[in-house]
């Protein structure tokens, strides 16, 4: 467990941990040892001279007195050291999921991901600061106890000794048996999770549809799983908690018959029989704290597992000798790509000359989308090479490319910021007089104007509270400000409403200038700007060519078009 | 029976109160039904926990008769010891089946809780949400319920004996020496001393910003999540983006403020209350009552014995205290979504008479000082066609959702078939207007669920024929396993499938009023044609409101109405307004290059 985390952690909190571990350890064993002094104590205060007994109250007075500024100084530590990590957790989670393929942010990782940034870091990371010292404590206090009652009477220490082993057994079984049923029951929560988040999301969808809460069975169906799944932990839970309290009460049980039998037989004296039944009666207590810390221990543990699974999913491997592109022409070398089950890309090259525009034209689900995904290394080809400048796009640094490289993407996501914030991504060391620049190009400046608050105007979540074209604008503005040599567009126009198209027309122009171009399109209109076309269909080049050049061939791409101008059949 | 009875009733008050005081009745509220199982819950729990005293007290007795002076009693001797194993068993039993109850009625409580929390936010206006966090609101219906489970699996039963256990020990304690009694509560003492420390404004104020800073974490790593192909294309590959470091900054300081705060004060209750020191209390208090007042010392017994166990309310307060403040947090975040005013739905539903459409002066606003929609006349006839045109920003999109009845018009009213929309009862709403938006939603389960979205028990053929009709019948015959792909998890759509997969979905809820937004954003030409067709298809008696983005769809309506700024500017049928020559004609002018 320890050593898991430790890893997930990696060396630098290593030595942090240990030492908490040990300081946790020291504090436990001089709490056990100090009842040893009890023993001298009572024998004194039940013997015939009582006030013998002081010099081993003070002895036992220093001892407690170590032991509670043990106790501060380890609970202290293993606050910070559960805090650093935390931290440093957070900044290892944050940057990996930033290097993870977009392929492998499907539907569910959004749920997933934040339970896991939320709760699930937390709770791992609690255990340094809140387990830890109660579990060490629950196991080493008694042990020391167990030792010391060895040395008092060896018949009672060793009936003592003889449940720690079945304690260890059960404490091993519990956690083995229940280990399915959490990640079961993390599995539902994660599922109901996911659908409450839908659930939120599709409202507008679900009124229309009359599905108010009560009648939307997929979220109704994963609550009730996670009520199921939660019986079932208790019910597996159940056996454990009570055999471990079988376990210490027969032990007492025994001790106690034992000590009497002993007594009675004169064996031991009345006053080290009652003691070792005092110290004996306190060993109960932490020991039956085991099981709820080993219910909350494993929870740390599972999600410290998940974590680690998340942490060593292979981001795409960087160059060990990145080389620099030096121009910009792309290709795709018989790229073969597949995402799932499904052929996306069946053999596909072309190339694009520097400077050049290539329109990308097909059916929905062609593939256009991955194809700029591809040529910005969202994800790594299967076979072939997806080159710029000539160089295979896997031997450039990621840093390198996404500086050569800026997108504008169909499906605008903003962040929850100012309108500013969101454009100055970007390039976010760039200038007041270029941000405004840039704006203007894309003519963001009108929608700063109308709303309140102008530049400093909040966006919302996603960027909800602008219009789907007002988004566009940003992330036009944002590719502008971007400057990169190579420019990819995913249908870029079609959210503008018309009065303004013409005008946004002036700023893609400005952003197409002189540079590499690779648009998918919708629109005839954007395909115009081309100078050359390729059109898309499962998974192959169909065709290639100048627009014009395509159309009067009359092939699949005349066709394409034809549909769109075809007048509808009216009744 | 009657016993148990009067107990039942007796102890049936408890629970309530015990929420009452963390200042939650709404919570209480809802747990009444399952008041009977608190009930018994708190009784096997208390009952357990005096058992558990048995052997302590076997014990104390042994000590008793093994240090009295004259021959030991054997036969006394095994009884204590055989009463104390009974104790133990009795203990386990009834533990056991409380905590498995307790966690049992967790559960249903939860489901309780969570289907409560899902009904209320399906019936907020939708307005409502776009205030709000996803995030934010998904943590309420999942953690801040999870949250509760202290609360009801372990307060009433575990905070009940932690305080009846300590005080039928102190009334014991007190027959066998007084003044003993009272040393051995020094170190209760002292802890309670120490409480109001942790409760200092500064502290709650410390508590509840570690509780912003955590659901901010929640928040930033949605974002962070969803914004994933931004973070990498512009935030440099390998660098997460910075709302999210810094919200982690932002938690670890407050985080550490917290622990700063509280460290010295839980360290003093947590040694006030520790064994060893509660033991050295006992032993000093106990060392000089026997040497100078001469107190049996085999009553010293006891006190080592139970004394400990005085220190449990604290303690269990102390223990319970992070768990149960949490839990009172997240309850306050649940009744306050719980609270919210749902649209309201009218007392005595009116049908509406026909499907015609009347807004009249409708004003409307998100916020209070700024209006969106300022004064809408509007006329929609059966049979025709109304395309809403005008640039973003307008309010087109806003005009369009008064009719599903997202939000309530601020002025003004919404009339369908001459009702009030307010007056009609949603079923009723939802049977006669659908609509497709920009804003696809598709839900992860199969396609032929999300067509039928609206109609549950569509036949398969009628769900076909809108699929057919939506264009995307071919598409989705393509799927791995045809209708009963389940989106999101066998496969991602495309921007425009998805709109055809909703579009199908209007066509097959088949209402006699449409409302349309003519698809921009992922449109393709299938997309742009498939609604086209739609649109000349339904025609005959529906009541269709569009916004309109294509010249053609325009072209092909009955009537144009032009939007500016909230406001009709102009309105008539699209060659009428091309002859005057206005702000639509200048509007259809630019798009005059669109085509050819």
């Amino acid at each position: 467990m320890i050593r898991m985390l430790l890893r997930v952690l990696g060396p630098e909190y290593a030595r942090a941990m240990r030492r908490t571990v040990a300081l946790m350890t020291i504090t436990a064993v001089v709490e056990g040892l100090s009842y040893a002094l009890l023993v001298p104590v009572l024998r004194e205060l039940f013997g015939s001279t009582p006030d013998d007994a002081v010099p081993w109250l003070i002895a036992f007075g220093a001892a407690v007195a170590v032991y509670a500024v043990l106790r501060y100084v380890s609970d202290l530590s293993g606050m910070r050291v559960g805090t650093t990590m935390l931290h440093g957790m957070y900044y290892r989670l944050g940057e990996h999921l930033a290097r993870l393929p977009i392929g492998w942010y499907n539907a569910g990782r959004v749920g997933e991901v934040s339970v896991m940034a939320s709760r699930g870091l937390l709770q791992a990371m609690g255990v340094a600061a809140h387990l830890l010292a109660p579990f060490v404590s629950a196991l080493v206090t008694p042990l020391t106890i167990v030792a010391v009652m060895i040395a008092f009477n060896w018949q009672l220490g060793v009936a003592a000794l003889i449940a720690a082993p079945v304690v260890a057994a059960i404490q091993t079984w519990t956690a083995r048996s229940m280990a399915g049923t959490d990640a079961e029951r993390h599995e539902r929560d994660k599922e109901a999770s996911g659908r409450v988040i839908e659930f939120l999301q599709a409202q507008p969808v679900l009124r229309a549809g009359g599905r108010t809460g009560e009648r939307f069975e997929l979220l109704d169906d994963s609550l009730r799983e996670v009520q199921r799944a939660s019986r079932r932990t208790v019910l597996a839970v159940l056996p454990g908690a009570v055999g471990l309290t079988l376990t210490v009460q027969v032990g007492f049980t025994a001790l106690l018959a034992l000590g009497a039998s002993l007594a009675l037989g004169g064996t031991i004296g009345a006053a080290e029989v009652l003691t070792i039944l005092v110290i004996a009666a306190r060993c109960a207590d932490p020991l039956l704290s085991l099981s709820d810390i080993g219910a909350g221990l494993r929870g740390a543990q599972s999600e410290i597992e998940r974590l680690d699974k998340v942490l060593s999913t292979e981001p795409l491997p960087e160059p060990r000798e990145p080389v620099q592109p030096g121009h910009h022409e792309l290709a795709f070398e018989s790229v073969t790509f597949r995402h799932g089950e499904r052929m996306v890309f069946d053999d596909v090259s072309f190339s694009v000359p520097e400077g050049q525009r290539l329109a990308v034209v097909g059916p929905s689900g062609a593939g256009k989308s991955t194809l700029l995904q591809l040529l910005a290394r969202f994800y790594d080809v299967d076979t072939g090479t997806v080159r710029m400048g000539g160089v295979d796009v896997r031997q450039i640094s990621t840093e390198v490319l996404m500086a050569q490289i800026a997108i504008v993407f169909q499906d605008v996501y903003l962040f929850d910021s100012t309108i500013e914030e969101n454009v100055r991504l970007g390039r976010p060391d760039a200038d007041e007089a270029d941000v405004r620049a840039a704006a203007a190009a894309a003519r963001l400046d009108e929608v700063i104007e109308r709303l309140p608050g102008g530049w400093a105007a909040n966006v919302g979540e996603g960027g909800a509270l602008l219009s789907g074209g007002e988004r566009q604008r940003v992330s036009i503005a944002r590719a502008l400000l971007k400057n990169a040599p190579v420019v990819l567009l995913d249908e870029v126009t079609s959210a503008l409403d018309p009065v303004n198209e013409a005008a946004v027309h002036e700023g893609i122009e400005r952003l197409m200038a002189g540079r590499t171009v690779v648009m998918v399109a919708h629109r005839m209109r954007t395909v115009q700007r081309a100078d050359r076309v390729l059109f898309l269909e499962g998974g192959r080049i169909v065709e290639e060519g100048a627009h014009d050049e395509l159309l009067r061939r009359g092939g699949r791409y005349s066709d394409f078009w034809n549909i769109s101008m075809a007048p509808v059949a009216s009744e | 029976m009657n016993a148990i009875d009067v107990a039942g009733a007796r102890e049936r008050s408890t629970p309530t109160r015990l929420f009452d005081s963390v200042g939650e009745q709404s919570l209480s509220r809802l747990l009444r039904p399952h008041v009977r199982s608190f009930a018994a819950v708190v009784i096997l729990q208390v009952v357990g926990a005096l058992a558990g005293l048995a052997p302590l007290l076997a014990v104390a007795e042994l000590g008793r008769t093994l240090l009295a002076s004259g021959p030991i009693d054997e036969d006394h001797v095994w009884l204590v010891v055989i009463a104390g194993a009974v104790g133990l068993f009795v203990r386990l039993l009834f533990t056991a089946a409380s905590s498995g109850l307790g966690h049992m009625l967790d559960g249903q409580a939860q489901l309780t809780l969570r289907r409560q929390l899902a009904a209320r936010l399906g019936r907020v206006p939708i307005g409502w949400f776009s205030r709000r966090r996803t995030g934010e609101l998904a943590k309420v219906v999942g953690e801040d319920v999870s949250a509760v489970h202290p609360l009801i699996a372990h307060a009433p039963g575990e905070l009940v004996s932690a305080f009846v256990v300590p005080l039928a020990s102190l009334i014991y304690l007190f027959t066998v020496e007084w003044r003993m009694t009272l040393i051995t509560l020094i170190p209760v003492v002292m802890a309670i001393a120490l409480v109001p420390l942790l409760m200092l404004p500064a502290r709650t104020r410390e508590q509840e910003e570690f509780d912003a800073a955590m659901g901010r974490i929640a928040d930033s790593v949605v974002e962070f999540v969803q914004g994933i192909s931004v973070v990498k294309a512009f935030g440099g590959s390998g660098r997460a983006h910075g709302k999210f470091l810094s919200a982690v900054d932002d938690f670890v300081s407050t985080f550490l403020r917290w622990v700063r705060g509280m460290s010295l004060v839980a360290a003093g209750m947590q040694l006030a209350l520790s064994p060893p020191f509660v033991l050295l209390v006992i032993l000093i208090g106990g060392t000089s009552l026997i040497t100078s007042d001469g107190m049996a010392p085999a009553d010293l017994l006891p006190f080592l014995l139970l004394g400990l166990g005085l220190t449990a309310p604290v303690a269990a307060l102390g223990h319970g205290f992070d768990d149960m403040q949490a839990a009172g947090r997240a309850v306050g975040r649940i009744k306050e979504v719980l609270e919210v005013e749902p649209l309201p739905e009218p007392v005595h539903p009116v049908v509406p008479q026909g499907h015609r459409v009347e807004l009249r002066d409708v004003r409307f606003g998100y916020e209070d000082d700024r209006e969106v929609l300022r004064g809408i006349d509007l006329v929609l006839e059966p049979g025709t066609s109304t395309a809403v045109v005008g640039p973003s920003g307008s309010g087109k999109s806003t005009l369009v959702q008064l009719l599903p009845r997202f939000f309530d018009p601020t002025h003004g009213s919404v009339v369908l078939g001459g009702v009030d929309l307010r007056e009609i009862g949603s079923r009723q709403l939802y049977r006669m207007v659908s609509f497709v938006f920009q804003d696809v939603r598709l839900l992860r389960a199969s396609v032929t669920d999300n067509i039928a979205l609206a109609v549950p028990h569509a036949e398969r053929d009628d769900v076909v024929r809108a699929a057919r009709l939506a264009n995307i019948h071919d598409r989705i015959l393509e799927l791995p396993h045809g209708y009963e792909t389940v989106i999101g998890e066998d496969i991602k759509l495309s921007g425009g499938e998805a709109q055809r997969i909703s579009l199908a979905r209007a066509l097959l809820a088949d209402t006699p009023v449409l409302v349309l937004d003519e698809a921009t954003a992922f449109a393709d030409p299938q997309t742009d044609h498939a609604i086209r067709q739609a649109l000349a298809t339904l025609g005959s008696d529906r009541t269709i409101l569009v916004i309109a983005h294509r010249l053609e769809t325009v072209a092909d309506a009955d009537t144009v109405v032009m939007l500016e700024n909230g406001a009709i500017v102009e309105r008539g049928r699209p060659a009428e307004l091309l002859a005057v020559d206005g702000k639509f004609a200048a509007f259809w002018r630019s798009q005059g290059g669109e085509l050819r």
